[in-house]
């Protein structure tokens, strides 16, 4: 029992990873349907303006929100840029230009700062022993991600249910012409979307950076996990993208552990997809109809 | 016969047809040894290869419109198959890239059983998994004394058969040993696309609530194009692996499977020309890269190496936003407008103005 509670534990901790940047992707899902594939390499790169930064000796707290404004614009700026032109072409274009911004990124951080890995600082409130709780053992910056996650995600239901802002982001996702009629201005709302998905990638790279070393392909491996995670839970929901982000990680765990530790990654796939056979739209994603 | 000579199309294709089967020969002609050698018989082979499994990506994504991240993985398995029954059971090569290709399509189209409630990014994750999950399915315990896990399958590379030595070298006999079935399947795949088959994939395309009503048999052709797409890599991928001598589990990766779909869609989607276009791309993607970087000003400075990837990701970007409907939508765009006509109003009309002026002065 103690070992399952523990299993339960790292899993968790895993999932945290996943499901950060799974928030990230849902959120531009939500505001223009389209799936992301250059999540992970944005996260990456504002990462590494970060490390950049506090390299400059900045302390990390500047550093950290220096980077998080850096990344707005960069989301603001991909979306007016190249975006914004396939807009009205068909769905699969904006998914190659986001898989030609994933190359170009990656080779442009590959050029500036090098392939080797880097350490990447911890806040300070991370350091430190490794918490008990019950029979589990949880180190500090596993915590604070997955705190961090959840804090994420209490911000954006606030912003998207709370404020009129959010409010029309939501239109605008959901009925172009009738938001444009009502006087909302959906170009900007996009930009909007993009650019607050950056901030939440780069907070994403931030806190992972330090367990799993920066380096231009840190976030590969983890970007099909948070994919997985976030159509698990539903790619239109950010309650799913945590959910789903932590089954995911809690799965590959409990699978590892008491099945076979060769065939983890196997098992937990096996499980979305008969999850995604019974719920075609994830586990929080709404149904939706369609008229012929 | 003068009828059939003065279709352009035909004489074209005939045209195309002669190259390609000269085309491993061109180097040693006196004329064409200053501008092709022999490497590019290499790359001819290569494109054959890309040509039969980027058709059958075309197929299931440009004409039945569902969208897969997974075609790699049929790749892999159709080479996987075709190397076990070559290195372990000395099947010849015919009969195995045969059996590779048809036990793939088999599993494809039971694939396309779990697809069929699926559609847009909740497919293309769920087939994006296959290329996941597979290298773990290879290297596992149970099948690995086949498979050789980890490690891999090491092959002999292979030679001319002993009658045709003075005749050919190894690369030029492996080139029509690709060629040949490449030709074979885009013929095959463009009597598809023009058949009831081809119709209901796009029919299911434009709209499968639509076909339904039309009478189309929905469930069995969203298999059966899953089936065939798999058919097509599973071929490709057994004709690739007796070109090469060694074959691992990560051989045909997720990179491959996004590279893949980036070709078709710049190719152009549901055009068998769009695939050819596609299939040249793919084979020259590092050489148009570095001539690129080599006629940019700074590309010398910045290292050709580095930039290859960023000139590539900006390449995709700039053709994606001018170019959305590939290289063979455009040909078509330009064709309908008849830019030839266009330019030459547009010549006359400066040229009227340009008079004017003069007149004025």
């Amino acid at each position: 029992m103690d070992q399952f509670i523990q299993q339960v534990a790292t899993g968790l901790s895993t999932g945290s990873l996943y499901a950060i940047l799974a928030l990230a992707i849902v959120l531009i899902y939500r505001s223009t349907s389209v799936v992301n594939f250059a999540q992970g390499e944005m996260a990456m790169f504002t990462t590494f303006i970060a490390w950049s930064c506090i390299n400059w000796e900045l302390p990390y707290w500047v550093a950290f929100f220096l980077t998080l404004l850096i990344a707005f614009l960069l989301g603001v700026l991909v979306e007016l840029t190249i975006m914004r032109p396939v807009e009205n072409a068909p769905p699969l274009n904006a998914i190659i230009i986001t898989l030609g911004l994933f190359t170009l990124l990656g080779s442009l951080a590959l050029r500036v700062w090098q392939g080797q890995p880097k350490a990447f600082p911890s806040p300070a409130v991370f350091n430190g022993a490794p918490l008990t709780l019950g029979p589990a053992v949880i180190s500090r910056p596993n915590i604070g991600v997955f705190c961090m996650a959840i804090l994420i995600m209490i911000a954006i239901y606030l912003l998207f249910s709370r404020t009129k802002i959010g409010l029309a982001m939501r239109a605008a996702a959901q009925n172009r012409v009738a938001s444009e009629l009502v006087g909302i201005r959906v170009g900007r709302m996009l930009a909007l979307g993009w650019g607050l998905s950056a901030v939440v990638g780069a907070a994403a790279g931030m806190l992972l950076a330090p367990t799993i070393f920066l380096s231009p392909s840190m976030m590969q491996g983890v970007l099909l996990f948070a994919f997985a995670a976030a159509v698990l839970g539903g790619l239109d929901s950010p309650v799913g993208a945590i959910v789903g982000g932590l089954v995911l990680g809690v799965l590959q765990n409990l699978a590892g552990t008491y099945i076979d530790s060769k065939i983890d990654i196997t098992v937990a796939f096996v499980v979305i997809i008969a999850v995604l056979l019974v719920r075609p739209k994830g586990l929080f994603g709404k149904q939706t109809m369609a008229r012929v | 016969m003068l009828d059939v000579l003065r279709n352009r199309r035909f004489i074209f294709l005939a045209l195309a047809l002669v190259l390609l089967a000269v085309f491993p020969y061109l180097h040693t002609l006196p004329f064409f040894e200053s501008f092709i050698d022999s490497y590019r018989t290499f790359q001819g082979m290569r494109f054959a290869l890309w040509l039969i499994i980027l058709m059958g990506l075309n197929l299931l994504i440009g004409y039945s419109g569902q969208i897969s991240l997974g075609h790699a993985a049929f790749v892999s398995i159709g080479a996987y198959i075709a190397a076990i029954l070559m290195t372990e059971y000395s099947v010849p090569v015919f009969a195995a890239v045969l059996i590779g290709g048809l036990l793939t399509g088999c599993i494809g189209f039971l694939i396309g059983v779990p697809a069929l409630r699926l559609s847009g990014p909740y497919l293309a994750i769920a087939t994006l998994a296959m290329v996941i999950v597979l290298p773990q399915i290879l290297k596992h315990d149970l099948i690995d004394q086949w498979t050789g896990g980890v490690m891999g399958i090491s092959l002999d590379l292979p030679h001319v058969p002993g009658s045709l030595k003075d005749r050919a070298t190894d690369d030029q006999w492996l080139y029509y040993v690709c060629m040949v079935p490449a030709i074979i399947m885009t013929a095959m795949a463009w009597s598809i696309t023009r058949s009831r088959i081809g119709r209901a994939f796009i029919a299911i395309r434009d709209s499968d609530i639509g076909a339904q009503q039309m009478g189309v048999n929905v469930s069995l052709y969203k298999m059966t194009a899953f089936g065939l797409s798999a058919l097509y890599a599973g071929t490709g991928g057994a004709l690739y692996v007796y070109t090469l001598a060694y074959l691992g589990p990560a051989e045909f990766d997720i990179n491959l499977s996004l590279t893949m779909l980036v070709m078709i869609v710049l190719g152009g989607l549901g055009s068998i020309a769009g695939t050819v276009f596609a299939a040249i791309i793919m084979t020259m993607r590092i050489d148009l890269t570095d001539w690129i970087a080599g006629i940019i000003p700074a590309g010398e400075r910045l290292g050709i190496d580095t930039t290859r990837g960023a000139l590539f990701g900006i390449l995709l970007i700039i053709s994606m936003i001018f170019t959305p409907r590939g290289v063979a939508g455009n040909i078509q765009k330009m064709k309908e407008e008849n830019q030839g006509e266009k330019i030459r109003e547009l010549i006359s009309r400066l040229r009227s103005r340009f008079r004017q002026k003069r007149d004025d002065v």
